[in-house]
């Protein structure tokens, strides 16, 4: 038997990130909005990114361009 | 009789070696002072007197018998209270605190003991070192010694107030995303905020660490150099100190500054307050009578890097908080807890692009806005110093756009990890406020030697309530 997909406005506190906060639901929506802002750029940035571009590639920029 | 408030922490150890004063002297008299700032500004969270006078008191013996107790011999520091140190539990400003007792000290705080420094006192910090105003929901608001319905500036207020009051010298900090220069700037006062990696973190309370930078701040630029030399370096307890040999800072101060190229990002300044561009060009005028050189430059877009740094920095903070916030999250305060709870919302795959992208984004930097200077100037506050009551915001709906705006200058640089100085802006009759210049990786010689120059045109002050 299919069930009927998740609306907004069935969705509990429980299903949302770090449910344990027990975070009233505006500084979830405010959360979320800045979130949203966030990721935004994030998308724009991913996409210019090189494939091989590396969370190790900070320190090792840093010591390569070391001028002490 | 010498103003011992007024004494930078090496003049002061050379008068203690010299047996011109005592340590136990110097001790009491900062005591003293650190009281009467506590007063005004609520710097203390622990103060410790009597050990402290009992250390002063074995450095005397000590020197007396001609034994060398190192370049900060005798001399009375105070810290933020987010250090660990062997058989005490740190407030970290915070209502939630350790279990037990530290096993060990931090690496900074036992490289200062090492060098003879002793620590009078634990110091107010943000809750948590998360906030750059020094507003504390948990254990009170920090005030400015200068004026106090001002902000100290945060995380690190307590010490930026007690270092502009006299009361020490030089004081630890840490800098994730302001925290060192925000209240120097804020207190009238310098700071170092090293590279990245440049000093050991290890037995310091994290923050977010892919961003936690450990630095001090200290009227005199030469007070800088000398602790840096003394903390920097390798750590085995971090992996992440750098390996890089550690320079002779002191002896670097004098370094020619003349026709070193100062960078100025006119549409990034140009987004301060008109008060706080007028306050970089008085400072670039100065830098232009040392014989600095102004030339333009460009920063990657500020808003991105702005973008990155906090999709680094909140489910780093959050992350490092997982513990506390499943099991006392009644314990923090608002605005703390109103920040972590941000954290959770940035997808795995948001924050694993800001920190693929940090490298480019630095090698960008490099390459292209520092071509052709040697180093860039911009504001840290954008706006002229504002009152406690305005940035009262609690964990409201106002807090991200508030505390953003009061980092907009400074949290974008730690993305980048370059090393950073803050110098007072000649202050006149009117409130303090800084600005910051910005190196090349592991460059804090050079901009130490800048801050020294400086310094002859810009003497350091002791704040005194307008």
């Amino acid at each position: 038997m299919a069930t009927a997909p998740e609306s907004a406005a069935t969705k509990t506190a429980a299903d949302e990130p770090a449910s344990y906060l027990d975070m009233p639901s505006e500084r979830r929506t405010l959360a979320k909005a800045h979130v949203a802002t966030l990721s935004a750029t994030a998308a724009k940035v991913a996409l210019a990114l090189p494939i091989g571009a590396d969370v190790d590639d900070f320190r090792r920029v840093l010591a390569a361009e070391a001028k002490p | 009789m010498t103003d011992l408030a007024a004494l930078s922490a090496r003049a002061l150890a050379k008068a203690i070696r010299d047996k011109k004063v005592s340590s136990v002297e110097a001790t009491r008299e900062s005591i003293d002072r650190l009281r009467a700032c506590h007063e005004l500004t609520h710097c203390i969270i622990t103060l410790e007197a009597d050990e402290a006078l009992a250390a002063a008191k074995a450095a005397d013996a000590a020197i007396a018998s001609g034994k060398d107790q190192g370049p900060l011999a005798g001399v009375p520091l105070a810290h933020k209270d987010m250090f660990d140190r062997k058989g005490k539990i740190p407030s970290w400003g915070a209502k939630i605190r350790a279990d037990k007792p530290a096993r060990e000290d931090a690496t900074a705080i036992a490289r200062y003991k090492s060098a003879g420094a002793l620590q009078i006192a634990a110091l107010h910090l943000t809750e948590f070192a998360y906030g750059p105003t020094g507003h504390n929901y948990v254990l009170g608001h920090a005030r400015n010694p200068w004026d106090p319905t001002r902000i100290t500036g945060g995380s690190s207020g307590g010490t930026a107030a007690s270092v502009a009051y006299g009361a020490i010298p030089a004081g630890l900090g840490s800098d994730t995303g302001g925290s060192l220069r925000v209240p120097a700037a804020c207190c009238g006062v310098t700071s170092i905020k090293p590279t990245w990696g440049r000093i050991s973190r290890a037995g310091a309370r994290p923050l977010a660490p892919q961003l936690d930078t450990v630095g001090f701040i200290a009227r005199h630029v030469e007070d800088l150099a000398l602790m840096l030399g003394i903390l920097a370096g390798p750590d085995p307890r971090d992996p992440s100190a750098s390996t890089l040999p550690v320079p002779d800072y002191v002896a670097r101060l004098d370094d020619p500054v003349q026709g070193l190229r100062v960078g100025v990002d006119a549409k990034v300044v140009g987004e301060a307050h008109a008060d706080v561009q007028a306050m970089v060009e008085q400072v670039l005028a100065i830098l232009g009578k040392l014989g600095l050189k102004r030339a333009p430059c460009a920063f990657p877009d500020w808003q991105t890097l702005d973008h990155l740094v906090q999709l680094v920095q909140l489910p780093d903070a959050a992350a490092a908080h997982g513990a506390y916030l499943r099991t006392r999250p009644d314990d923090y305060g608002p605005q703390v807890r109103s920040r972590l709870e941000v954290g959770h919302y940035i997808p795995a795959v948001d924050h694993l692009t800001a920190l693929r992208a940090r490298g480019t984004y630095v090698q960008r930097t490099l390459d292209e806005t520092f071509k052709g200077i040697d180093i860039a100037i911009l504001p840290i506050l954008a706006d002229p110093l504002p009152t406690i009551a305005e940035l009262d915001v609690g964990g409201g709906p106002k807090v991200q756009a508030a505390m953003g705006r009061v980092v907009k200058y400074t949290r974008p640089i730690n993305y980048l990890g370059l090393p950073t100085l803050t110098l007072p802006v000649p202050r006149g009759k009117g409130l303090p406020n800084g600005i910051q210049l910005i190196g090349r990786p592991f460059a804090e010689a050079q901009l130490l030697a800048i801050g020294q120059a400086y310094q002859r045109e810009v003497p350091p002050e002791i704040a005194r309530p307008l």
